[in-house]
């Protein structure tokens, strides 16, 4: 018993005396969009550098902002530019805030595969993800009842979508909200009258994306790598990594991924590479 | 008259046979669906090398060793802790407003909801204490979370050792302390063990505590130090289930992960239970 | 010497002893402190304030009628009690496509002057502006007061949209009445299952089949909540979907599904233990009476246990009213006050679980969600006192 007791300080004692490396780990959180991005880049780049130390975590772009506020993160991955008053708050802190451009991403509208409906203009998304359209015959489907989906509220998704799509109104009262994309596309993909908006690198061919105007229905665009490049698809956001400090590690990951060798990766993942 | 009642019986004992099995077909159902959806995944890759392609691929390694750091976190905290505490209440304690006191206290905290310990977990340990999104922050709110459980086992340990071993250390001149450490815990020890054993248990499957104080999504070299974060099972079954490009690609290693768990709980109950049984037996 | 360690190693244990209740009263001193500061944080979000021109009689506005009117929903001052004007929203970002960069100045110091030119020359306009840039005391402008968020705000304001610009709403009745209608729903289906398995259990049964249900029942217990969300997830939802015939699977029944599973073995064991209390000489002197088993269970048994399997109900509602991740994977999480038990619903536990990482820290947000972890710790307290009260009631009885 006693023996047991010593052993186990010993082996914690030890573990504990790895403190010397504190925070060696470069930290990456935020955005769920970047994230499969984030975590392709760092497979890849780890294949170079084996002893880098790199860990990502998701949870939304508002999480990765909010971790770079207290401290808790290195690098926040963003899906949306940083709000104003964020950048404000970690200016009174002391802070420099670096923005680093990494890919573009284009949102995808999806719904059912079934479903008979093809194209959308801005307008008709606002009224339905504000709640004034209820029923797809409104917009040229069937006689069938729309279930928006959103994101959760510290998605940079979500916030990018009410910026550029909503013209900054509130969400409807009620609407589902899924922790993740991945949720979104499994529920659309079970839900005959779903409606949500994805990262374009998630879609899958469990569900339909549609086209989109924004000129009124004069054209319609589809969300396709070249109509992406060519500016045509009219949703398309940056994706950022912000930072304060960093250090080598850190710098040198953003390096890779700036480069040919890192876009490549942007591509594979399905997003779009920054030289247009 | 007697017809009438015996019948009532037979249906009442009927109906009552079926809930007890409908019980244990859900069991069954929970188990089958996870045993037969995770089976075919495990191998020797899958339990010791880490995620890749998006997690569609490679295995779990960090999620398990970050899950096996945090039992040891946890344990190392809760358990020298909650039985210290045990003693204290079952030993020494005199039956005032004191001890009520403790005894309301420590069953209020293990009624507190896990997600509430997450929040207390974060803004104690990971704010302001600094200690980040760390194994230590997400140890000690583990710890937190089995301490009643802890204190719990332990006291119905102790209080289940006969008096007369204690006043038979007594009567051989040994003290208070003397009697604790030599005759009264060694005589508890296999109900602790049980004790330390559901609690590791318990500390593999909670989420919510470890959400905002510890839980990384990716972090393929293991964590060097007890600041660093780590993935950790549970946390993984739950990105699997909800996150990543493709959803649909990801869930083998969802139900492997799963798995892995339901085996882990499984053999936690297990062991508590034989060892429980050994104890009796030895009576 | 010996005795100085001794006196020493009983003090470590008297400490020891009040560990628990210093982390309750540090959970409690930490959740009510941060959550209270939610009533002295302003109903405009952080940093930020609304000018109107200067001409406009109204003073102050709530944060239902800023939503109303920056969703467009509301276009004319009169219908908050204003001019017959028609309100002219403009949000900060618009002053870089009114003005040039270099009109703008140097650093943006030119800033509160343009404002206050676009504000001063539009009278029914409202504008959405960070503090920092707001010249309140130029001719034409007026700051609107503003308020602090009210008790009634919270407790019961009907929508809970914390990101929400200008003014984040923090009402909690939809999520209190989400985590009120899974739990109570999820009890229903889970008190004839659970006590009648108790009955079985304790009464019915055989040693064999005890040997066999009891270790699956606490197999039961075990699994982590996660593994039921998945299970909930990838099997209940779709199931719930297609035999209910509904537009989705993730609703506020299919969470109560869950979680009747989940508090199953709360209530068993503990109805169990009351039922197997009951003294063997009131068994015997209700058979020696002429009545059979189960005339002897339910008119002698239960009565006696009744307070037991009442404290059973009771913490199995407290786990149910807890749980976290197997609600958030299948509830669908809509922050709306439910019709029916098959709409989404978002719980308590739910929502600080989702919503925690991104509020920024000391945030209104942050202060929100603490808020209503105060809330839940009060709710789960007063279940678990409610317990002890009725199986502490059934001791005097004794």
């Amino acid at each position: 018993m006693k023996k047991l007791i010593l052993a186990l300080s010993i082996i914690s004692i030890a573990f504990g005396c790895n403190t010397a490396n504190k925070k060696e780990t470069v930290t990456i959180k935020g955005s769920d969009t970047v994230l499969p991005l984030t975590q392709e880049e760092m497979e890849a780049y780890q294949e170079k550098h084996p002893e880098a130390a790199i860990s990502v975590t998701g949870g939304g772009s508002g999480v990765g902002i909010a971790a770079l506020l207290s401290g808790t993160t290195d690098i926040a991955q963003s899906s949306r530019k940083i709000k104003f008053d964020e950048k404000l708050k970690l200016e009174e802190s002391g802070k420099e805030v670096h923005e680093v451009l990494i890919a573009y991403d284009a949102l995808s509208i999806v719904i059912h595969p079934d479903n008979q409906v093809s194209k959308l203009t801005r307008e008709q998304l606002e009224d339905i993800f504000t709640g004034k359209t209820t029923n797809w015959k409104e917009v040229g489907g069937e006689d069938l009842k729309i279930i928006p989906y959103a994101r959760e509220t510290s998605s940079g998704t979500y916030e990018f979508f009410k910026e550029s799509v909503l013209k900054d109104k509130n969400y409807m009262n009620g609407i589902l909200s899924m922790p993740a994309t991945g949720g979104i596309i499994q529920s659309i993909s079970q839900t005959k009258g779903a409606i949500g908006y994805v990262g374009f690198a998630y879609v899958n061919n469990k569900v339909k994306d549609i086209h989109v105007s924004y000129d009124n229905g004069k054209t319609y665009i589809e969300p396709t790598v070249e109509n992406v490049k060519n500016e045509s698809y009219p949703i398309v956001r940056p994706l950022f990594y912000y930072y304060t400090n960093l250090h080598e590690t850190g710098k040198s990951f953003i390096d890779f991924i700036l480069s040919s060798e890192g876009q490549k990766v942007v591509s594979k993942v399905g997003y779009i590479t920054l030289n247009k | 008259m007697i017809q009438t009642k015996k019948i009532k019986e037979q249906i009442a004992f009927s109906v009552f046979r079926l809930l007890g099995f409908m019980v244990l077909g859900v069991l069954l159902w929970i188990l089958g669906f996870i045993i037969y959806n995770g089976i075919g995944v495990i191998s020797w890759e899958f339990i010791f090398s880490a995620p890749t392609d998006g997690m569609t691929g490679g295995g779990i390694f960090p999620a398990i060793v970050g899950t096996f750091y945090l039992i040891i976190g946890s344990t190392l905290f809760a358990f020298p802790l909650g039985i210290m505490s045990a003693i204290y209440t079952v030993e020494y304690a005199k039956n005032n407003w004191l001890t009520k006191f403790i005894r309301i206290m420590t069953n209020n905290l293990a009624s507190i909801p896990s997600i509430v310990f997450g929040l207390f977990g974060m803004t104690l340990f990971v704010n302001t204490l600094g200690f980040g999104d760390s194994i230590l922050a997400g140890s000690l709110t583990l710890g937190l979370l089995i301490l009643p459980v802890v204190i719990r086992t332990t006291e119905e340990a102790l209080k289940a050792v006969p008096k007369t071993y204690r006043l038979g250390s007594t009567a051989l001149g040994a003290n208070k302390i003397q009697t604790i450490k030599r005759v009264v815990l060694p005589a508890a020890f296999p109900n602790i063990i049980t004790g330390l054993i559901l609690s590791i248990g318990r500390v593999s499957g909670e989420t919510a505590p470890i959400l905002f104080t510890v839980a990384a999504y990716f972090l393929p070299q293991l964590p060097h130090s007890i600041f660093d974060q780590a993935m950790a099972l549970p946390y993984h079954l739950y990105v699997l289930a909800t996150s990543g490009t493709d959803i649909e690609a990801a869930r083998p290693m969802a139900y492997g992960t799963a798995l892995v768990l339901i085996v882990i709980v499984l053999l936690m109950n297990t062991l508590a239970g034989i060892i429980k049984k050994r104890f009796e037996k030895n009576k | 010497m010996k005795k100085f360690i001794d006196k020493l190693i009983e003090g470590l244990l008297k400490l020891s002893g009040t560990v628990t209740g210093i982390t309750v009263l540090l959970i409690i001193v930490f959740l009510f402190k941060e959550g209270s500061g939610l009533f002295q944080s302003s109903t405009v979000e952080k940093g930020y304030t609304l000018l109107v021109n200067s001409e406009n009689p109204i003073d102050k506005l709530s944060p239902e009628e800023l939503k109303h009117i920056f969703d467009g929903e509301i276009e004319n001052w009169k219908q908050v009690g204003g001019r017959d004007e028609a309100i002219r929203i403009f949000r900060f970002d618009e002053i870089f496509s009114i003005y040039t960069d270099d009109e703008l100045g140097e650093d943006y110091d030119l800033i509160p002057e343009k404002l206050g030119e676009v504000i001063h020359t539009n009278p029914g306009i409202i504008a959405y502006i960070p503090q920092k840039y707001a010249a309140k005391n130029s001719r034409g402008i007026k700051e609107l007061i503003q308020e602090k968020i009210g008790l009634s705000d919270y407790f019961l304001g009907e929508e809970w949209l914390p990101t929400a610009t200008p003014a984040p709403l923090f009402g909690i009745l939809p999520l209190l009445f989400g985590t009120l209608l899974v739990s109570f729903i999820a009890i229903l289906i889970a008190i004839p299952l659970g006590v009648g398995v108790a009955i079985y259990l304790a009464e019915i049964a055989n040693e064999r089949i005890r040997k066999l249900l009891k270790p699956a029942i606490e197999l039961l217990a075990g699994i982590p909540s996660v593994v039921y969300g998945f299970f909930g997830l990838v099997v209940l939802v779709p199931i719930v979907q297609k035999t209910g015939g509904l537009d989705l699977g993730e609703t506020a029944f299919t969470g109560s599904l869950i979680l009747a599973i989940m508090a199953l073995p709360t209530i068993i064991s503990i109805a169990e233990d009351a039922l197997r209390t009951t003294p063997k000489a009131m068994r015997d002197a209700s058979l020696a009476l002429g009545a059979n088993k189960w005339q002897t269970i339910y008119k002698v048994v239960i009565p006696f246990a009744s307070s037991g399997i009442a404290a059973a109900v009771v913490l199995g509602v407290g786990r149910a009213i807890g749980e976290t991740m197997a609600v958030l994977m299948v509830t669908g999480n809509a922050a709306v006050i439910p019709h029916s038990m098959f709409e989404s619903v978002r719980t308590i536990p739910a929502t600080i679980a989702a919503e925690l990482g991104e509020a920024p820290s000391g945030g209104t947000h942050y202060q929100a969600l603490f808020l209503l972890g105060a809330v839940l710790f009060i709710i789960t307290l007063t279940i678990s006192i409610v317990a002890e009260i009725i199986s502490s009631r059934k001791m005097i009885k004794e």
